[in-house]
């Protein structure tokens, strides 16, 4: 795959991104905030976040009493999936931003985060999965200790860890984690907890023994996954780009050379199933704007993943600074 | 048939398992016959708009939604997550299957 194709995609995608911002800006109006954050990524991947400097501190805007956000911009129940998306974005969006009321927020999501955790080291949110829940608050705090807020680093630790310990100790014999309830088939859950929760020990810490292993038998669950043509999960598309990016962070660290014909492959799938403009959940099917952020997101990724730095694509988690 | 039923196809062509996406008045309606029962429900996941036409039907009457496996059931829309999925009436006269829209 050519660089110079990869760039074309990129550039004529984010236009198209950019077009909808009505659609995902919360300058404009409230907003589904699952769909903000994914296209504040998208700013943080494109290296534009400091153009957007409104559009993060409208998040801080929206953010409820207790620490977290809600779903829906305007309401004022906390979750706990989107509020780690939220506190995700702006630790990272303020590396760029350096903005004091964006650090106060961080550490007001900090707080919700240690407020919310079950006893058994998971956070539960009754619109996903718990596996799926947990890895997000360990990811945002991944990456709070990647970045260095110390915040009640002590009780990050403690919570960090009891997280992390509660997804390793879910993964099956044959290296997949999956629910009865939400993901039978495990490949989405999987894709996520090896790339958001896990892998980061790796590259920060080294605190967790078995991670290494735990993240190895993952990636190799979805090599086998993978269908003939590329794609993962019946040609679902948000779980081939999930698989795609969780391969591309997890065998970078891992030094695992194997994944690049099967990151690939996926890429290709995808690229040959996105529409004019934009991508939707299944070949064929109408653009669908977060799906559009993720499969932009995607491209952005790959394109660190092919770089010469080998932290470069490790860098768009927000694992090293 | 009164005019709220919109007439959608011959029973016939629309075999036990099977399944079909239609659209009226601009929503994406799923129909699923399940064991010679005919259930149609509102296309787009309330979580995050999966399409489930794609979803996994369960021997119970549930449709479960492909992108993140939120279950509804086909009766009457029903979910243990935080929303309810819209389902239609549907009827069948003279070997023609008709949807109601409200």
């Amino acid at each position: 795959m050519q660089l110079t194709t990869i760039d074309k995609l990129i550039k004529d995608e984010y236009r198209f991104f950019l077009q909808e911002k009505k659609s995902w800006s919360l300058t404009v109006e409230p907003q589904d905030l699952e769909l903000v954050a994914h296209a504040l990524r998208v700013l943080l991947h494109a290296r534009t976040t400091p153009d957007f400097l409104a559009d993060y501190l409208a998040l801080v805007d929206c953010q409820n009493a207790d620490g977290g956000w809600s779903p829906y911009s305007a309401d004022q129940e906390s979750t706990v999936w989107v509020s780690a998306f939220c506190g995700l974005m702006l630790i990272r969006g303020n590396r760029f931003l350096h903005h004091e009321r964006i650090t106060r927020s961080v550490q007001r999501a900090i707080d919700y985060f240690l407020d919310t955790q079950k006893g058994d080291g998971r956070w539960t949110d009754s619109r996903w999965a718990d596996l799926d829940t947990t890895s997000h608050p360990v990811s945002f705090f991944n990456v709070v200790m990647a970045l260095n807020e110390f915040h009640r680093r002590t009780d990050v630790l403690r919570s960090w860890e009891h997280g992390a310990r509660f997804i390793v100790d879910h993964q099956s014999q044959d290296g997949s984690w999956s629910d009865n309830d939400f993901h039978p088939s495990g490949i989405e859950i999987t894709a996520h907890l090896i790339q958001d929760a896990l892998v980061a020990d790796l590259v920060i810490d080294n605190r967790i023994r078995g991670i290494r292993e735990s993240c190895a038998k993952g990636a190799a669950k979805l090599y086998e996954w993978q269908a003939q043509d590329g794609s993962w999960d019946g040609e679902n598309v948000d779980h081939t780009m999930d698989c795609t990016r969780s391969l591309m962070v997890v065998t970078r660290i891992l030094n695992d050379a194997r994944a690049a014909d099967v990151i690939m492959r996926g890429l290709q799938w995808i690229i040959t199933n996105k529409n004019p403009q934009g991508w939707g959940d299944f070949p064929g099917m109408e653009t669908n704007l977060e799906r559009t952020c993720d499969g932009l997101d995607t491209l952005l990724k790959y394109k660190a993943y092919r770089s010469n730095d080998s932290r470069e694509v490790v860098r768009l988690w927000g694992y090293v600074p | 048939m009164p005019e709220t039923w919109t007439e959608i196809c011959r029973l016939d062509e629309f075999p036990s398992s099977g399944r079909k996406l239609v659209k009226l008045n601009g929503i994406e309606i799923a129909l699923f016959n399940v064991g010679g029962t005919i259930y149609a429900i509102k296309n787009r996941c309330p979580h995050r708009s999966g399409p489930l036409i794609r979803g996994f039907i369960d021997p119970t009457g549930g449709i479960k939604c492909p992108m993140h496996g939120w279950r509804f059931d086909l009766r009457d829309g029903s979910s243990e997550r935080p929303a309810k999925a819209t389902v239609y009436p549907v009827t069948i006269e003279n070997g023609m299957l008709y949807l109601r829209l409200s």
